[in-house]
């Protein structure tokens, strides 16, 4: 043990990834940050969290003592859905609505489909099981519960094996009392059952989201549980004793407490860090605008910060399963490194969104794939060095990467390797930057007031091609791309999102009820954060509503300041301010239309300690590390190869060139100029008329 | 001709931009629509044409849309306002199925791009409104024998004029409908998509020049021409008939309508022969040949080629033969409002046809119409509100799967209104929306479940007009797979009784307290029911989708 004077205090975040659990630790006395990457191991994320952890210790000399709190970001929801590693459940409904969950919105994506796409219904109609009651729009007991029917629905569950159970009766978000009830017959005649019920989870109106997402939670009740005893087991055994917080996809990260009882608010936090991780950056280099993009193996994430804030959105999905929860905006699209080229018989060339994966990976991997890759084609451009992939852990077979270009695609349009590579790059790129036009555009933002922020492994190579193609003329490279997610997760808040569900006009009607729902929320949100241990100076309760004009399908959330003595004022404001955003959205707005109210919301918040920012030092610059050809634009060019970890701080590099590190790759074209800012990241701008 | 290679590369990055902009479109009407038909059924389409007023990139996701824009189109330009007229600022507008629209609900608009005073491209956008006015609310009127009686009819004309409005015409076709506010909300949203399409088209432009743009706009077309030649080259040249028959034109009930189709293949090309369809109905069952069209495109791409990306280059290989004046060929003025039974049906016989061709590639018949009603419901302080709704059915078997259950296909293809949203918004509460066993068509594949939909009146009083079909014939089984069930529709009244419908109802009175029953056909079911695996019997059983007893009936002593 050491001495309580020579101890640091540190706070730990972790990603666990698919293939690597990523770690960020914060000094939190200097603000100096660390990073490691392990091994995830699949069937227990927890033990190679802990060996993570040891290792990073070691390094960097902290013991689990040291540990102030852990921010721990998991996929474990999302890859239990994605692999349907899920126990048996129930879902209990309203009698005659038994195949919402099937029929969902039976709207096909696949539209000249002679074989329907795959549905995905997680609970088969077997155990969807119908309770005679009624809950009417307004609120209004129509049909009571019959509670002599809950016995035996209770014995046929536990006959049945069912472990878990979801209760989405209609209108519960306006009435929960049947649902409530139903709970409270089930803990009595089988306690046994983990029991989700959707006016907790979702207390938002549309019968197939709100049951999609519950039954989502029931099935995860019984993983995520298993996994935080297991997690804290583990913790207690090394001595850890800092609060866990896990990461929820609306940015926000909550206890283990409230993550067993809502585990769904972790499907889709994959990629929650990143965004935070944007925003912090933002800051820090005091861009209020970007795009946050993030491209791996297999897919390209986009997100936007616009006047240095990340949006929420009130919906995503998992496997084409909606899940009504409030979640960061990002638009995911299949355009990765290990993106499939091919040329189809019409003499189309086609990129994505077929992918190889990392099995059997590009072509360069020589682990048996024979399709030509976005990664083929950045190795035959001299882009990717195949000595120094993934800082030299892995070598890739160049000629086969060449061969897979050639022969695949190259030949079928008359092109050189080199021509068809750029060409397969162009596409990949033109996909892209659809994907961060449609994002900006349906907020109706510009992309010349953006600059974009280029993350993950692949995006690097990419970044300045896509900027270019949307008329951005500024990219960001933050320092340690590799595990930037992590790093972002050091940042984020205590957060319960909480909602109520009420349709009505926004009229002075709405003034006693938007005050009786607002104090019950803010005393909730108080409530929930005090159990977390964070006392009323760190908290923050902001209201919001989600608005509409009548009759629209989606709604546009606004802030509700909660002025005691001026809600009319404050009402008169948030309509105003929707009049404004649906403008500027949509270019048109409504203003003599009494919008309606769709539900109240708040993101209660209780305010983590923020790290003090650290002054980066670079390290002595040695100049480029070397130099090769590099293809662009139709042609080759001599390229000066730089280590990232050998950059000076005034250091001005022109494009062409290639800046290496040990998990990411990034390419200046010609006509762009790179500079390191002096808290380490790298800016890249286009020189004015400086196209190639 | 070949293309130049590298323009291989620059006109798959061109036609993304296209297909961005035209999703830009559809986003824009997706987030601002106001009314139920739009804003939760996606009743609406979008689409980029290039000069020569050639679809190059569609965003639709309903397929009764698709050639329907670039039909209209051709038509307006051969027969109304050639493109030497348009200018820049204009904006044409038309609902008129006789100058190539299909049904007068949907209004179509067309705004021309230019750049330094050169026509660059088209943008073009068609939305479904909820009230046109004529004889139903919704104007789904069902008693139609002129299509006078179907709503205002709109001929191709200018609403801008070289960048001037003429408001007025918008306060005429208003004063129209049942439902001002909705409409006026979601012609907004549809004119606010037209000018973002147009900016992709001016940015699209100035990008890659006003030629290169051409360019790549043949050249998209020409490689989904050369993809759907190659995809007909690979099906033995012959001639494939099929039948398939809608119930009646809900005027004359006794008469049964015949859709015939002649499918012949010679190397590249199909003609698709309608000649032996039943002459034009006296109710509002017809199609005009534009709508038609769609029905054969749908049938085809279903059958061969759902891969293809869909433009004007897709239907040049395709010849569409019937002479004027037959059920899929109306003539002016002859009713159309419920032409989707016979649409449908055009699609159904066109897959029939390919499954002689193609034997094992094309799947039993779906379910085969657009179940459409509409209430219009009196409220007791005299208001009036329509609430209009659409439904689905059963897919038929398919040679690798059993058919979905209660999903959109075909010509149809739209999201479904939240019972929860529906009962905040309209005096109705739902009573049952969930699947029908024993509704699918038993096979070795499966026909999926057709759905129930039902609820009750709250309101005071109202009428109700409903648009069904496949009440009396029955989606066909394939390769010895029993027909998908019939649907049906009853009323039943505030004391009790129960009424029968017929699939096509006018404007029948309801009342507080009745409670309206739809209950839609399911699937064809492929292949031989022997052949049906006893563990896919067995789950079935379990989970309700056939009843032992049905199951017994169709597949014997395995079901025990």
């Amino acid at each position: 043990m050491q001495s309580k004077a020579s101890r640091r205090t540190v706070r730990i975040a972790v990603d666990i990834g698919g293939t690597f659990t990523d770690i960020e630790i914060l000094d939190e006395a200097t603000g100096q940050t660390f990073a490691a990457k392990t091994p995830t191991t699949p069937d227990d994320p927890s033990e190679g969290l802990i060996t993570g952890l040891r290792l990073a210790g070691e390094q960097v000399g902290f013991e689990f003592g040291d540990i102030s709190a852990l921010m721990h970001g998991t996929t474990i929801a999302t890859n239990a859905v994605l692999q349907r590693r899920l126990p048996k459940g129930a879902l209990i409904t309203t009698a005659g609505f038994e195949d919402v969950l099937e029929i969902g919105r039976h709207f096909r994506k696949q539209v000249y489909a002679s074989k329907a796409e795959p549905r995905v219904v997680l609970i088969p109609r077997a155990w969807r099981l119908g309770v005679k009651e009624r809950t009417l729009a307004t609120g209004a007991i129509e049909t009571p519960l019959q509670e002599n029917e809950i016995r035996q629905l209770a014995e046929k569950l536990k006959a049945g094996g069912i472990q878990c159970v979801a209760v989405c009766l209609l209108h519960a978000y306006a009435n929960a009392a049947h649902e409530q009830r139903l709970a409270e017959l089930l803990a009595k005649y089988a306690p046994e059952l983990d029991v989700s019920l959707s006016h907790e989870v979702s207390p938002e109106i549309r019968e197939f989201e709100r049951s999609s997402t519950t039954v989502l939670n029931a099935l995860l009740m019984p993983v995520v549980r298993r996994y935080l005893e297991r997690l804290r087991a583990r913790l207690k055994d090394a001595g850890f004793e800092a609060p866990v917080y896990l990461v929820q996809s609306n940015g926000g990260v909550m206890s283990p407490e409230t993550a067993a009882l809502l585990p769904a608010r972790l499907l889709l936090s994959g990629p929650s860090g990143g965004a935070l991780a944007a925003e912090t950056i933002a800051e820090r280099l005091s861009i209020p605008d970007v795009v946050a993009v993030d491209m791996g193996g297999t897919s390209y994430d986009v997100s936007i910060v616009s006047g240095g804030h990340t949006r929420l959105v009130t919906e995503g999905n998992v496997d084409g399963l909606p899940v009504r929860l409030p979640m960061i905006e990002i638009r995911t699209i299949g355009s990765g490194g290990g993106s499939i080229a091919s040329v189809e018989e019409s003499g189309r060339l086609r990129v994505g969104p077929e992918s190889a994966g990392a099995k059997p990976g590009p072509a360069c991997y020589s682990r048996g794939g024979t399709e030509p890759t976005v990664t083929d084609a950045n190795v035959v451009l001299g882009r990717i060095d195949p000595q120094f992939f993934l800082g030299g852990a892995m070598r890739l077979d160049a000629a086969a990467a060449r061969t897979a270009i050639a022969t695949r695609v190259a030949e079928r349009l008359s092109l050189t390797p080199e021509a068809a590579a750029e060409g397969i790059l162009q596409v990949a790129v033109s996909h892209m930057a659809g994907a961060i036009r449609l994002s900006l555009f349906e907020k109706g933002l510009d992309p010349e007031d953006f600059t974009l922020l280029s993350f993950g492994g692949a995006s690097g190579l990419h970044a300045c091609d896509t900027a270019d193609e949307i008329g951005i003329g500024r990219v960001v490279f933050p320092r340690d791309p590799g595990t930037l997610s992590a790093w972002g997760m050091l940042y984020s808040d205590v957060v319960h999102a909480l909602a109520r569900a009420r349709l009505m006009r926004a009229d002075a009607a709405a003034i006693p009820v938007l005050q009786e729902i607002g104090a019950e929320l803010r005393r909730t949100g108080g409530e929930r954060l005090e159990a977390d241990g964070i006392a009323p100076p760190d908290q923050l309760l902001p209201l919001a509503l989600d608005m509409r004009y009548p009759g629209q399908a989606y709604e546009i959330q606004v802030p509700f300041d909660w002025s005691p003595g001026s809600f009319e004022a404050s009402l008169a404001a948030a309509i105003s301010h929707f009049h404004d955003v649906h403008e500027a959205q949509y270019a048109h707005a409504e203003r003599h239309v009494t919008p309606d109210i769709v539900a109240i919301r708040i993101a209660a918040t209780g305010k983590l300690r923020k790290p003090i920012e650290h002054v980066f030092a670079f390290e002595k610059s040695t100049g480029a590390k070397g130099r090769r050809a590099v293809f662009a634009a139709g042609n080759w060019h001599e390229a000066a190869i730089h280590e990232r970890s050998k950059l000076a701080a005034d250091m001005k590099i022109a494009g062409p060139a290639i800046i290496e590190e040990a998990h990411a790759t990034h390419f200046i074209p010609p006509g762009w100029q790179l500079v390191a800012t002096p808290s380490g990241d790298l800016i890249a701008t286009k020189r004015a008329g400086g196209a190639a | 001709m070949t293309m130049k290679p590298l323009d291989v590369v620059q006109l798959e990055v061109i036609r993304n931009a296209l297909v961005a902009a035209a999703e830009e479109m559809g986003v824009t009407i997706w987030r601002t629509s106001r009314s139920s038909v739009v804003r939760d059924l996606l009743d609406y389409s979008t689409c980029v044409f290039d000069v020569d007023g050639k679809s190059v990139a569609q965003a639709t996701c309903i397929p009764v849309h698709l050639n329907s824009m670039s039909s209209c189109l051709d038509d307006i330009l051969r027969d109304h306002i050639p493109l030497s007229e348009w200018r820049e600022g204009d904006l044409i507008i038309t609902n008129d199925p006789y100058s190539g629209g299909q049904h007068l609900n949907d209004i179509l608009t067309f705004k021309p791009a230019f750049v330094d005073g050169r026509l660059v491209g088209i943008a073009g956008v068609l939305v479904h409104h909820l009230d046109v006015g004529g004889g139903a609310p919704g104007s789904y009127y069902a008693g139609a024998t002129e299509i006078y009686q179907e709503g205002f009819r709109i001929p191709p004309m200018r609403l801008d004029d070289a960048g001037r409005r003429n408001k007025e015409v918008i306060q005429l076709l208003l004063r129209n409908t049942r439902e001002p506010a909705n409409v006026g909300g979601d012609f907004a949203s549809q004119l606010a998509a037209l000018d973002i399409g147009v900016k992709g088209l001016h940015r699209i432009a100035r990008r890659y020049g006003p030629d290169r743009l051409t360019e790549a706009c043949r050249g998209i077309r020409h490689q989904s021409e050369m993809a759907m030649r190659a995809m007909i080259r690979d099906i033995p040249d012959g001639t494939y008939s099929f039948e398939d028959f809608v119930d009646d034109d809900g005027i004359d009930r006794e008469t049964q309508l015949t859709i015939a189709v002649k499918l012949t293949v010679r190397g590249d090309i199909v003609e698709v022969d309608l000649s032996g369809s039943s002459p034009q109905a006296q109710g509002p069952v017809n199609c005009t040949r534009n709508m038609s069209g769609s029905g054969v495109f749908c049938g085809i791409l279903m059958s061969i080629g759902s891969e293809i990306p869909a433009n004007a280059g897709c239907y040049e290989p395709v010849r569409i033969v019937a002479p004027d004046g037959l059920c899929v060929t109306a003539r002016s003025p002859a009713p159309v409002a419920n032409r989707m039974a016979i649409g449908h049906r055009v699609v159904n016989a066109v897959m029939g046809a390919f499954a002689k061709a193609i034997p094992g590639r094309v799947p039993a018949a779906y379910y085969g119409v657009s179940y459409a009603y509409a209430t219009n419901l009196f409220h007791a302080d005299g208001r009036r509100q329509v609430y209009f709704d659409l439904t689905c059915g059963g897919w038929g078997g398919h040679p690798e799967a059993d058919g979905a259950n209660g999903f959109s296909c075909g010509l149809h293809n739209i999201a479904n209104a939240p019972v929860e949203m529906l009962e905040s918004t309209y005096p109705v509460t739902f009573e049952a929306y969930t699947l029908v066993p024993d509704s699918g068509g038993a096979g070795e594949q499966r026909g999926g479940c057709g759905l129930i939909r039902a609820f009750r009146i709250d309101a005071p009083g109202g009428t109700l007009a409903c648009n069904f079909d496949r009440f009396k014939t029955r989606p066909y089984g394939l390769a010895g797979g029993a027909p998908g069930s019939a649907g049906f529709a009853e009323l039943q009244r505030a004391d009790g009784t129960v009424e029968r419908l017929p699939s096509k109802v006018a404007a029948k009175s309801i009342a507080k307290g009745d409670v309206f029953r739809l209950i839609t056909a399911g699937g064809g079911g492929y292949g031989d029911p022997a052949k049906r695996t006893r563990a896919a019997i067995e789950a079935d059983i379990t989970d309700g989708y056939v009843s032992r007893e049905a199951a017994t009936a169709a597949y014997g002593s395995k079901a025990r």
